[in-house]
């Protein structure tokens, strides 16, 4: 099997399941307990966080462990946002670009009252300081912008959005959960307030992440229940997962820079195999403003899925967009806000490099790839044979 | 034994997957998809475990799972929506009582199933049909299962012959007895399943109520005999289909009344004794035809089916025009109800069909 879906989820990194297996066998007490065996499980929680800390440039006391990105996103907008309208501001800012899990939040923001702007987008995906600062009003509580987005792959100017929120007394909230083991993270520098991050997009296990909250931030819970993570996030703590993603973190921070050198190095010769193929396009801003290892691409005429679906059945493993909305032939809400048209939407493959792709991977799929495409495209049948499909191509 | 790829559609059922367990055995190179057409999740209805639900989806995937082949869900929640679901409410509000599973064969399902099929180099799309598809040359022939009592080829008429010439029924041989046997000897959790009967959209079988929610609600308006006189008010001309007898008011001279006309325009609803419902002669639209009409011409000498589950009536088609055919059946049939399909059969064989044209002529009783 050929994995290039690294957005989706990367492999465990080396070392990390060992120390999760080692976590299950000998950490059996609850960090919560007073006795030796809470102890212990409590400490080794305590090591992890200074790791996630050190990975993105945070202090201990900032970083809180969720279940995952999605969880994060939630906990940090939705509470972020209600503290701000306790002060009076009801104005979340964000984009039509975002992650389902920032996109849901915002949703559920918008049913209970708060207003919504979604910036304007560029044909590539990019979003501008000059629309955020149009966008902010005086009652802007919260804006939430990924720092990098999850099928384009465009970094965005966050430092500078950042600074824009602020200049307008509002929270700045950033989804870094594709960002986090691709660039390099700092997030104090980046003077955000909160960002998400998720272990398994880094080569962690699943259902472990973390929300970063500026010291001295109230970020009340969403949960009801008891005091852990001082009172941010109730729960007993995934104990093992939490060990496993600081050492995903560690192990992640000491490979990066090679990493991405060789990453990019792929993409490149990826593109340029890709916009080869006739009728191909790449989606995005340019080679340098996105992640090394993100191409989405399209090719006109043949569906994204049923591309996707042919290459799996090659052993390829590649998906249409974030895995949350895929399994559908129905356009991707990302490319339809960058105005491609309701056809070209549906037609998005995302491949994602990652630590574990070498150039055989990238040559795999290229073998197979114009063939696949080609069959895809024929597949089409005939307007009038059957009446569905004229409507479905609409 | 060659390895030949072929595209299993599978609904979750019994019948799907038994159609894959055997095209496995077979030695084919087995290639699962289901489309998702409804989107029920969250809701009791998805628990219930009708055609395409959630639940179903789940099912299916678990029989690839056990049986060791891929399968993929397409999500087509939209397009069935545009073309099945919108029309079923549009229908009823004009005072018709549609097919959906025919309009959702002809319109929907066969039109992706087949570009999955050839997008991923299969030779063949099978499905749980209880039908007979042979391939003659550049035709084919579409004919009646061999069990008579789950023969689907009724739902298949608006399939256009392109299309059927990649198609393959596993199942067209086998009754239903012997299909869930087959499901038992591979061990599949679903050879008990029940058989879904509602329509998968409604899984609770309140059409009116599903009807009503979307604003497809038909005037309220008088129920009346066929002389006009009023027999009382009734609260939606959507909550009857021709043929119908709950609901109609019991005449003075204690008569049984069915429903025998519905006029959305008016809100008149039409009843009448069961002699009223009979007709001889229907017009039939939209005509189209899987096998071409006999060389020898018109009128073509055929069995008329108008319901699934009913019997095929000996009539003469008279020869079309812009509007479709005449049917002159040899015997009355009763509850002729606009919008159901008419399927034409030479002995078993499909010859094609179309759309009963409303009112129907309703020259019933014999005299």
């Amino acid at each position: 099997m050929i994995y290039l879906d690294h957005n989706a989820t990367s492999p465990l990194r080396p070392g990390v399941g060992e120390a999760l297996a080692r976590a299950y066998a000998e950490l059996p007490g609850n960090p919560s307990s007073v006795h030796a065996a809470g102890r212990l499980a409590r400490d080794a929680i305590e090591r992890a966080r200074a790791q996630v800390a050190a990975f993105v440039g945070a202090l201990r006391e900032e970083i809180v462990f969720t279940s995952g990105g999605t969880e994060g996103d939630n906990l940090a907008i939705r509470g972020l946002a209600r503290a701000a309208a306790a002060r009076g501001r009801r104005h979340v800012v964000t984009s039509p670009l975002e992650h389902p899990a920032v996109a849901g939040a915002v949703a559920a923001l918008a049913d209970e009252g708060f207003r919504v702007t979604r910036l304007p987008v560029s044909p590539a995906g990019d979003v501008s300081v000059g629309a955020l600062e149009a966008a902010l009003g005086d009652d802007t509580g919260l804006v939430t912008l990924a720092l990098a987005n999850h099928e384009l792959g465009n970094v965005y100017p966050v430092a500078a959005l950042a600074a824009a929120a602020h200049a307008r007394g509002a929270l700045f909230h950033t989804d870094a959960v594709q960002a986090a083991g691709k660039l390099a993270l700092d997030l104090p520098a980046l003077g955000v307030d909160a960002a998400t991050v998720s272990a398994h997009k880094i080569g962690g296990p699943k259902a472990v992440g973390a929300v970063f909250v500026r010291r001295g931030l109230v970020l009340p819970p969403l949960l009801a229940g008891g005091h852990q993570e001082h009172e941010r996030r109730p729960g007993t703590e995934n104990v093992a997962g939490i060990v496993g993603f600081g050492v995903a973190c560690q192990r992640t921070a000491e490979d990066r820079e090679s990493e991405a050198v060789h990453v990019r190095g792929l993409r490149r010769r990826l593109e340029q195999a890709l916009v080869a193929i006739p009728g191909a396009r790449l989606f995005g801003a340019a080679d340098d403003a996105r992640l090394p290892g993100t191409t989405l691409v399209g090719f006109a005429g043949a569906p994204g899925q049923l591309v996707a679906i042919g290459l799996d059945l090659e052993g390829i493993c590649v998906s249409t967009g974030a895995a949350c909305t895929s399994g559908s032939l129905e356009p991707s809400p990302v490319l339809l806000a960058l105005g491609v048209g309701s056809e070209a939407a549906a037609e998005g493959v995302r491949i994602s490099l990652g630590w574990t792709t070498t150039g055989a991977d990238v040559d795999a799929l290229l073998d197979v790839l114009p063939g696949i495409v080609a069959r895809v495209r024929a597949a089409g049948v005939e307007p009038g044979v059957v009446g569905g499909l004229r409507e479905l191509a609409q | 034994m060659s390895r030949t790829r072929v595209a299993v559609a599978m609904s979750g059922g019994v019948d799907s997957s038994t159609a894959a367990a055997l095209l496995l055995e077979a030695g084919h190179d087995v290639v699962g998809v289901t489309l998702k057409l409804t989107d029920a999740s969250g809701t009791a209805a998805s628990i219930g475990g009708r055609c395409c639900s959630p639940r179903d989806i789940d099912d299916a995937r678990a029989t690839a799972a056990q049986l060791g082949f891929p399968h993929y869900v397409l999500d087509h929640t939209a397009a069935f929506r545009r073309n099945v679901i919108d029309d079923f409410v549009a229908e009823h509000k004009a005072g018709r009582t549609p097919n959906p599973c025919v309009r959702c064969n002809e319109k929907l399902k066969f039109g992706p199933l087949v570009r999955f099929a050839r997008a991923i180099g299969a030779a063949q799309l099978a499905t749980g049909h209880y039908a007979r598809v042979e391939h003659d040359g550049d035709g084919v022939r579409l004919s009646r299962a061999v069990d008579r009592d789950k023969d689907q080829s009724y739902f298949l008429f608006g399939v256009a012959p392109e299309v059927l010439r990649a198609v393959t029924f596993p199942l067209g041989e086998r009754n239903k007895d012997e299909v869930r046997a087959i499901a038992r000897r591979f061990g599949l959790a679903n050879a008990d399943k029940p058989d879904s009967q509602q329509i998968c959209f409604i899984p609770d079988g309140d059409h009116k109520a599903f009807v009503e929610a979307r604003g497809g609600a038909g005037p309220a308006g008088e129920v009346v005999d066929e002389r006009g006189l009023s027999l009382g008010p009734h609260g939606g001309t959507h909550r009857f289909t021709v043929g119908q007898r709950r609901g109609v008011p019991t005449t003075s001279d204690g008569q049984r009344r069915f429903v025998v006309r519905i006029d959305a325009a008016t809100g008149r609803v039409v009843v009448g004794p069961r002699d009223a419902l009979l007709n001889r002669t229907l017009h039939v639209a939209d005509l189209r035809w899987t096998a071409p009409p006999r060389a020898q011409g018109w009128p073509l000498r055929c069995a008329v089916q108008i319901r699934h589950h009913a019997s095929a009536t000996p009539a003469w088609v008279a020869a079309p025009d812009a509007t479709g055919s005449t049917v002159s059946l040899d015997e009355p049939a009763a509850g002729v109800a606009p919008v159901q399909a008419a399927v034409f059969y030479d002995g078993d064989r499909v010859m094609g069909g179309g759309w009963i044209a409303a009112p129907p002529i309703g020259d019933g009783p014999s005299p």
